[in-house]
């Protein structure tokens, strides 16, 4: 009772406004969020600390322009034509080669994920391209949304970019380099697993209906529509732009020069400027803010949040009470609760539960635990109300209840909770 | 979930961006407080004989700039070396702070000289980091009953002075990559870059100062956090080693039991490690156990600061995730800046020990006991 | 430093964008939210905080 009083009745308080805030009210999850640090502030005694909310919400505001601008690429490349005309391609290219069909559509699937490091980002650039023909290929709806929400999250884990594993790591003053090679162990076998779960099956069945030499008209009009800008090496300019600033400024960073991500994705986008095609990139860019607007909500309302949380001694309830787990219910815990948590947000998650975990498990290596960690947390994202990359996913795809998407997708969770455990108890064997 | 009430409309927008400018005023003026306190904080009253210079008396680049400090310097009747201390070096360590300023307002030198930099980083002053949940200011009374308030910072400059940091920073003198936000931390800084950032410029001119005043001994303080192992501890380059051995032993005997460290060589930028690469000075860090800046800590107040007493520590203790024996343990401010003091004072003492006709002797600085059982306000001016 | 300089400017590049949103969004909800953004952007922005 000591131990739980007062920090444990605030934290109830704190989560069960959100809840209320956001199921019952309905309001988005950035204004619950707010509105739950408040009530926590006010509960606590501390009044409306005006100042403390917004400096909590400073935390984020450089992962907030990274988003932006990271947002502001995707829509440039779907503006000039570049996903279209990858996708009709693949099709085109691999439609009665349904395992390497299967790989391409989720490559494409997760590739905004992981330059952007946000799920939404990926669902709604090449979850709204690919969709179309998905669903013409015969997949289920139900399923589709699963496999986009499920391939842009592990987009978001995966390399270059991974935000949870960026809060984690920031947790412990651990800098974020030498993730590339771990987040792929955690990412790539899943992706591949949950693709061809859900994907394959469909893709062989159609690709058996159709056979080679036959044509499919109403799929081919809709690739000529998708391909009617030429896939040529100028098209792909923004994305070398990108490629050379990003990663010149990660490999060499004694002499690239150090623009910041944010400068990276603006001048990449600019370089979109020099490509064919009639588009107009102001509108575009509020396109682009529109669309990721909701994430930098929730960014700011999680800031204030553990202001809050840190202010009410409700941060070193939780992370205390993590370390006081006994070895296996620590594994339990990491593998449920990190999820759960995501309800708030998976950033939020990170932040929350992600640090005091590593904290934990310190003596194991940090970077693999800290990669497998943001990995699990991941998964936050398909947890309702919040469930960003389900939500977006199930709409993209147009399927009205969300909870028949998330029981497509209650396996491959369960496995990717698994295999991140696993990579935990393996870390310094990897 | 995705069905919208459509109440939104040109109105309404503006009266959310009003919402938003009235928030901005609000919040913009209490941020504004810290970057100008007004003179009742951080306000000093250096002992007689301290002369007040600044840091860009001795690295011009610095004049002008937010990264300009005060130096105080007291020189005794009779020759002898020069120690240098510095607080605040991370703003958000305050007994090194405290220490720093009590020593300032206290001191009397007979021999040698001393100079004091109490808010070493004054960037780092102007803010409190995001999610720290710190409060703004921390106060004493002296026995006159005038209060003394002091801004709890950060550990970094302020982004207003220092941003965008880079992704990864890359220590100039070294190559040794560190994360972004290092940059800012003048704890990584050092030997600084003449031209360079707003932080490395800083440390450039307490380098600057080091070698023009042919500093004898520098002695920069800080706190850590309970869950480090460094705590209690004084850390030593290895030129300092043998001073810092002795002065070791004089702390066990005075009943101050202090961890000796000595400073990994491989860990660039420090300010002790670069100060005694860098030139012909005696250079350590001291560090006492500063609950409110730790990751475990519950509430985060006032009250936290100054008494160390924290029921998720008390519990993380009990864990065995600490290294300090927390039940038995003094975290109190005073017993922090007592510890510091007596450190400083003992170092100065025997300076003359290891540098022969560079001895230094300050008189004036209260002892252990005293400062620990009177607190810190007994030796603050009004 | 012009690093600064033109991170100065994408904030308040992004200050704009965020203001179009705000005008452009039709639900009292979502409008909430873009003001909450706003008001970090606006403060770097000022060069406040
Ligand atoms: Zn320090």
């Amino acid at each position: 009772m000591e131990w739980f009083w007062p920090e444990g009745f605030y934290t109830i308080v704190m989560v069960g406004v959100f809840a209320v805030a956001s199921f019952a009210f309905k309001q988005p999850i950035a204004v619950a969020l707010a509105i739950a640090a408040i009530i926590g502030a006010l509960v606590s005694g501390n009044g409306v600390p005006i100042d403390h909310l917004i400096e909590g919400s400073f935390g984020y505001l450089d992962t907030i322009l990274i988003i932006f601008c990271a947002m502001i690429f995707m829509k440039t490349v779907q503006h000039i034509g570049l996903m279209e005309s990858v996708a009709a391609w693949m099709i085109r290219k691999f439609r009665v080669l349904p395992f390497r069909l299967t790989m391409g559509i989720t490559v494409l699937l997760m590739i905004p994920g992981m330059i952007t490091g946000s799920s939404s980002a990926a669902v709604l650039t090449a979850g709204a391209i690919v969709t179309p023909t998905l669903l013409k290929l015969g997949v289920p709806p139900v399923k589709a949304a699963a496999a986009i929400a499920l391939a842009a999250i592990y987009g978001m884990i995966a390399p270059p970019i991974n935000i949870p594993a960026m809060i984690i790591g920031g947790g412990i003053d651990m800098p974020y380099v030498g993730f590339g090679i771990p987040l792929l162990i955690c990412t790539v076998p899943l992706a591949i697993f949950t693709g061809m779960l859900l994907i394959f099956p469909s893709l062989k069945q159609h690709a058996a209906e159709v056979g080679p030499g036959t044509d499919d008209s109403e799929l081919e009009e809709e690739l000529t529509r998708m391909s009617r800008v030429p896939l040529t090496v100028r098209l792909m300019l923004p994305f070398f732009v990108l490629v050379v600033l990003l990663g010149g400024e990660r490999l060499f960073p004694q002499y690239a020069p150090s623009l910041g991500m944010p400068l990276a994705f603006l001048l990449a986008a600019a370089s979109g400027l020099l490509v064919g095609r009639d588009w107009k990139p102001f509108e575009a860019a509020t396109e682009a803010i529109q669309a990721a607007l909701p994430v930098a909500g929730i960014l700011v309302g999680v800031g204030m949040f553990i202001q809050i949380m840190t202010m009410t001694g409700v941060r070193g309830f939780f992370v205390v009470s993590a370390l006081a787990l006994p070895a296996w219910l620590l594994y339990v815990g990491i593998a449920t609760s990190l999820p759960l948590f995501g309800a708030v947000s998976a950033y939020g998650s990170a932040t929350v539960l992600g640090v005091p975990f590593l904290l934990a498990l310190l003596g194991r290596d940090e970077i693999v635990v800290g990669a497998a960690l943001s990995l699990i947390a991941g998964l936050g994202d398909l947890m309702p109300p919040t469930a960003l990359a389900g939500l977006f996913a199930a709409q993209v795809v147009g399927v009205k209840n969300y909870f028949s998407v998330l029981k497509v997708c209650l396996l491959p969770a369960v496995v990717t909770a698994i295999w991140g455990i696993m990579i935990i108890l393996g870390a310094n064997w990897l | 979930m995705f069905e919208k009430r459509y109440l939104g409309s040109r109105f309404t927008a503006s009266l959310m961006l009003v919402a938003a400018i009235a928030i901005t005023a609000v919040s913009g003026l209490s941020y504004m407080k810290m970057r100008e306190p007004g003179p009742d904080i951080d306000r000093v009253v250096p002992h007689a004989g301290f002369e007040h210079k600044r840091l860009s008396d001795w690295f011009e680049g610095l004049a002008g700039t937010p990264a300009d400090t005060d130096i105080y310097v007291q020189e005794g009747a009779e020759p002898g070396g020069t120690v240098l201390i510095l607080g605040g070096t991370h703003a958000n360590e305050p007994a090194g702070v405290i220490a720093a300023v009590v020593m300032l307002e206290q001191a009397d030198v007979k021999r040698g000289r001393l100079m004091i930099a109490p808010y070493a980083n004054p960037m780092a002053r102007t803010h409190t980091f995001p999610q720290d949940a710190h409060p703004q200011t921390f106060s004493f009374r002296t026995p006159n009953g005038v209060t003394r308030a002091f801004r709890y910072g950060a550990r970094i400059t302020n982004p207003v002075n220092e941003w965008p940091n880079p992704d990864i920073y890359i220590h100039p003198e070294s190559g040794q990559t560190m994360a972004g936000i290092e940059r800012s931390n003048l704890n990584r800084a050092h030997p600084g870059v003449a031209d360079g950032g707003a932080t490395e410029r800083l440390a450039y001119g307490f380098m600057e100062l080091i070698k023009q005043e042919k500093v004898d001994l520098a002695i920069d303080l800080h706190e850590a956090s309970p869950e480090y192992p460094v705590v209690d501890a004084l850390v030593a380059h290895e030129r300092a080693m043998e001073l810092a051995a002795m002065v070791t032993m004089e702390l066990e005997f005075e009943g101050v039991p202090i961890r000796l460290e000595p400073s990994p060589k491989n860990l660039r930028g420090l300010n002790h490690r670069e100060w005694g690469d860098n030139a012909d000075v005696l250079a350590v860090l001291l560090e006492t156990c500063n609950a409110s800046a730790g990751r475990f800590r519950g509430r985060t107040d006032e009250a936290l600061i100054l008494t160390g007493e924290d029921k998720a520590y008390e519990k993380a203790a009990g864990l065995g995730r600490l290294y300090v024996p927390w039940e038995s343990f003094d975290k109190r401010f005073e017993e922090r800046v007592a510890r510091h003091v007596t450190t400083v004072r003992l170092l100065a003492d025997n300076l003359e020990f290891v540098r022969e006709g560079k001895g230094v002797t300050v008189e004036g600085l209260p002892a252990y006991q005293e400062l620990s059982d009177l607190g810190v306000g007994a030796f603050l001016s009004d | 430093m012009i690093l600064t300089w033109i991170y100065w400017a994408i904030c308040l590049f992004m200050v704009i964008l965020v203001l179009r949103s705000l005008y452009r969004e039709k639900s009292l909800r979502e409008q909430w939210v873009a003001a909450m953004v706003l008001v970090p952007l606006l403060l770097r922005v000022l060069m406040i905080k």
